[in-house]
C-alpha cells in the first residue's frame, strides 16, 4: 500500500530532506525531484493539489518556501495524503516551534526521525503527535 | 524579519554546545541555503567531499564529530552527489552504545544503502543484538532498521526475534514489530505464512497504535485472499465504530475528526471485503451511512473521510439509501469551489456510473465544465469519467472530444494511453461503418507511431474484406471513401511511417477491385516483412493487373 517517497523541495529545486520507500539511485533520485518540482511549480494554487506523474500520483502542498511532495500509488487517497502531510507539519512545527526551512536544514536527522514514526514500508503508521515525538524527546534528554 | 530568526537560530545553536552543531556545519548549511546557482552548489558540495574524505579518514575522530561527519555526508547525497566512500562510518555507527548516534548510524544506512547492498550484511548482526537489548528505544531502532534493510535472504536471522517481540510489555516496540513482519510478508510471503494468526492477534490489542498499524498488513493479506478474512467483517466494523464514536484517546484526534486515517484503512478495508459479497455488505451498511451522516464536509479531512466512504458504497453490495447519501455527496464535492474537491467528485461519479448510469447526466454540465478546465489533472481525471460513460448514444461526441484531447497531449506514455482508449471505444460503439473508418483514420493520423500495429491491420482487414454489408454497392462505396481519405493523408508532408504503410496497403487492397481477394492474400503473406512485400508486389503484380499497373508502380515507388 502506498506512500513511495516523501520530499521536501524547496522552490529553487534544492532537496532539503528525501525519503524513499522504493530504492532509486542517485541518478534517478535526481531526475525525479527536478521533474517533480518543475511540474509542481507550474500550476497556480487554484488547480488541484495532485499531479499525475509516470503511472502514479504526486500529492503536493507548499508551505511558504519549501515544497512537501508525496509520491503515491493510484490507490491512495489523494485528500487523506494531502492532510497527512499537513500532520507532518503541524508535528514538525509542535517540535521546532514554528517550524521553518532553516529548522529542517539544521536538524535534518531530526525530522527524519519524526517521518520514521509516521511512516513504515510505505503505510502511515503513526498519527498521534504525541506518540511520534516522545521517542525522539525521550533520545534528546538520554543524550 | 527572516535574517533575524535565522541570526537567534544560530546564536541560539551557538550555546549549545556538546552534540550542538559546529560553527563548520553551520556555516556548510548557510552557505548551501545561500547558493544561487547549481555551479555554485555544486562547487560547495564538492570541496565538502574533499573535507570529509580527510577528516573520515583520520583516526580518534570524537564520537560526536563522527555523527555531525555522517549528517554532512546525507548532504552531499541528498544534493546529487556519490558519497560512498563514507558508507562505511554509517555502518560503524551503528554499533554504537549511544542510543542517539546508533539511531543515526541507523537512518544514514538506511538512506544509503539499498537492501541488496553488500554492507548490510555487515549491520544484520548489530540488528540482532539490538533486537534483544533492555533498552526498548534501541529494539525500536532497530526495529525501523529492519523494515528497511532486511531482504528474502536475511529475514531467517530476525525472524524469530521479531516474533518474540510481538508480545513486548512496551506499545510502541509491538507497533514496529508488527510493520517488521508486514516486512517480510512483503519481501517472502512465505517466510511468515504460519504466522498470519499473529496479524489478527494484534488487531485486538489494547493500544490503539498497535491496531491501527496492523490494518496496513491486514489490507495486503485481504487483498491477496480476501476470503480467508471475511470473518473479520464484524470486527472491523465494530472497531470503526468505536473509534468514529470517540472512543480512541484524544491524541489520535487531528483537526477534531477522530483518528481519520485509522478510519480511512478501515473504510478501505471494508471495501474489500464487502464487495460483491451482499452478506458481508449487509454487515457494513450502518456504520457506513452514519459516518456520511457525521460527516464535516467544512475540512479537508472531513470531506477525505467522506470521499473514502463514497468509495466504500461504490465497492458494496447495492443499497439505494447509501446510494443516494453518496450522490448528495458527489453533488456537493462538483459544485465546491474546490478543484480537489471537483476532482474527487469526479473520481467518485465514475466509480458509481456502474451501479448507477443515470447519476452521469444528472451531472452532465458540471462534467463539462471539468472537462474544459485549464488543469490538467481534473481534466485527465474527466477523461477517465468519460470512457466509462460511453456508450452507442453518446460516442460520437465523446471520442470526438478524446481525439481532439489526445492531440494536445505531449507526453507520449499518456498521448498512447488515450489513443488506446479512443480505438476501444471506436471498435465497441461505433455507429456506423462510415465513422469507425473516419475515427481510426484521425487517430492513426495523430498518433500511429503509439497505437498498436495490430490495430491497423485490423482495420485494413475490415477494409479489405468487407463490412459485411449485404449491399455490395454500399461496401464499395465506404472502400472509395476510405480510399479517398487515405489518398489525401498520403499528400501531407510529415506522416509516421507505419501509418503510411497502413494507407499503402489500403489502397493496394481498394485499387484492384475485383483482384483485391488475391491481393489480400499476397498481404496476409507478407505482412511480417514490408521490403520483401514491396518487392514481390512489384514483380508479379503488374502482370496479374495489367490495366493497374501505373498506378501501382507509383504507389510502390512512392513508399520505398
Amino acid at each position: 500500500m502506498g506512500i513511495r517517497f516523501v520530499l521536501m523541495v524547496n522552490k529553487q529545486g534544492q532537496t532539503r530532506l528525501a525519503q524513499y520507500y522504493e530504492y532509486l539511485n542517485l541518478e534517478e533520485r535526481r531526475a525525479l525531484e527536478g521533474e517533480i518540482v518543475r511540474k509542481c511549480l507550474a500550476r497556480n494554487e487554484h488547480q488541484c493539489s495532485f499531479v499525475e506523474h509516470r503511472n502514479y500520483k504526486v500529492v503536493y502542498r507548499r508551505y511558504a518556501s519549501l515544497f512537501f511532495l508525496v509520491g503515491v500509488d493510484n490507490e491512495e487517497n489523494e485528500l487523506a495524503i494531502l492532510e497527512f502531510i499537513h500532520l507532518l507539519v503541524e508535528t514538525m512545527d509542535r517540535h521546532f516551534g514554528n517550524v521553518c526551512e532553516l529548522d529542517i536544514m539544521f536538524h535534518l536527522e531530526k525530522a527524519h526521525f519524526m517521518l520514521e514514526e509516521m511512516v513504515m514500508n510505505g503505510c502511515i503508521v503513526e498519527t498521534s503527535k504525541s506518540s511520534i515525538l516522545s521517542p525522539i524527546q525521550l533520545m534528546e534528554k538520554a543524550s | 524579519m527572516e535574517q533575524l530568526k535565522t541570526i537567534g537560530r544560530e546564536l541560539a545553536m551557538g550555546s549549545q554546545g556538546g552534540f550542538g552543531q559546529s560553527k563548520e556545519f553551520l556555516d556548510l548549511i548557510k552557505s548551501i541555503g545561500e547558493t544561487r546557482s547549481k555551479a555554485e552548489e555544486d562547487r560547495i558540495v564538492l570541496r565538502e567531499i574533499e573535507t570529509l574524505k580527510s577528516r573520515l579518514s583520520s583516526p580518534n575522530t570524537p564520537k560526536f564529530k563522527l555523527k555531525e561527519y555522517l549528517i554532512r555526508l546525507l548532504y552531499v547525497e541528498m544534493l546529487g552527489h556519490d558519497a560512498s566512500f563514507g558508507y562505511i562510518h554509517a555502518v560503524k555507527m551503528t554499533h554504537d552504545e549511544n542510543l542517539l548516534l546508533k539511531r543515526t548510524g541507523y537512518l544514514a544506512v538506511t538512506l544509503f544503502l539499498n537492501e541488496d547492498h553488500d554492507l548490510i550484511i555487515l549491520i544484520v548482526n548489530t540488528i540482532q543484538k539490538d533486537l534483544k537489548s533492555d533498552n526498548y528505544l534501541v529494539v525500536c531502532a532497530a526495529l525501523n532498521a529492519v523494515c528497511r534493510l532486511i531482504n528474502e535472504e536475511t529475514i531467517p536471522a530476525v525472524l524469530p526475534q521479531v516474533v518474540e517481540l510481538l508480545g513486548h510489555q512496551k506499545e510502541t516496540v509491538r507497533k514496529k514489530a508488527v510493520m517488521a513482519l508486514h516486512r517480510f510478508y512483503q519481501r517472502a510471503p512465505g517466510s511468515v505464512s504460519h504466522l498470519i494468526s499473529n496479524f489478527r492477534k494484534r488487531l485486538c490489542d489494547n493500544d490503539p497504535g498497535v491496531m491501527g498499524a496492523t490494518l496496513c498488513p491486514l489490507f495486503d493479506l485481504i487483498m491477496t485472499d480476501v476470503d480467508s478474512y471475511k470473518d473479520l467483517v464484524i470486527s472491523f466494523v465494530n472497531i470503526l465504530k468505536q473509534v468514529a464514536e470517540r472512543r480512541l484517546p484524544k491524541s489520535y484526534d487531528y483537526h477534531q475528526m477522530p483518528a481519520p486515517f485509522v478510519q480511512i484503512k478501515l473504510l478501505k478495508i471494508l471495501s474489500l471485503l464487502g464487495s460483491g459479497d451482499k452478506k458481508a455488505s449487509e454487515q457494513i451498511y450502518t456504520i457506513v451511512g452514519d459516518i456520511i451522516r457525521k460527516s464535516d464536509s467544512t475540512s479537508n479531512i472531513g470531506n477525505a473521510i467522506l470521499y473514502e466512504c463514497i468509495c466504500c458504497v461504490s465497492s458494496l453490495h447495492p443499497n439505494p439509501k447509501l446510494l443516494e447519501a453518496a450522490a448528495d455527496a458527489i453533488s456537493k464535492f462538483l459544485k465546491s469551489d474546490s478543484h480537489n474537491l471537483k476532482y474527487l467528485g469526479i473520481d467518485a461519479l465514475s466509480r458509481l456510473i456502474k451501479i448507477s448510469p443515470e447519476i452521469a447526466e444528472q451531472h452532465q454540465l458540471a462534467v463539462i465544465d471539468c472537462l474544459e478546465d485549464p488543469d490538467d489533472t481534473l481534466k485527465r481525471k474527466t477523461f477517465e469519467l468519460l470512457y466509462k460513460m460511453t456508450k452507442s448514444s453518446n460516442v460520437e461526441v465523446i471520442v470526438d472530444r478524446m481525439i481532439n484531447y489526445m492531440i494536445s497531449i505531449n507526453d507520449s506514455h499518456y498521448k498512447t494511453e488515450i489513443a488506446s482508449r479512443c480505438v476501444e471505444l471506436a471498435e465497441q460503439f461505433a455507429p456506423s461503418n462510415q465513422w469507425f473508418i473516419q475515427t481510426m483514420n484521425k487517430v492513426f493520423e495523430h498518433a500511429g507511431d503509439l497505437v498498436n500495429s495490430k490495430v491497423a491491420h485490423n482495420l485494413m482487414r475490415l477494409i479489405a474484406e468487407g463490412f459485411g454489408e449485404d449491399d455490395d454497392a454500399v461496401d464499395s462505396q465506404l472502400r472509395s471513401s476510405a480510399v479517398e481519405s487515405y489518398l489525401q493523408i498520403m499528400g501531407e508532408p510529415k506522416l509516421p511511417s507505419a501509418f503510411l504503410q497502413s494507407c499503402i496497403l489500403v489502397l493496394c487492397v481498394c485499387v484492384c477491385g475485383l483482384f483485391n481477394f488475391f491481393i489480400y492474400l499476397f498481404y496476409r503473406s507478407f505482412v511480417g516483412s514490408w521490403g520483401n512485400m514491396g518487392l514481390q508486389m512489384e514483380n508479379i503484380l503488374p502482370h496479374i493487373l495489367p490495366g493497374n499497373c501505373v498506378t501501382w508502380q507509383r504507389l510502390i515507388r512512392q513508399m520505398t
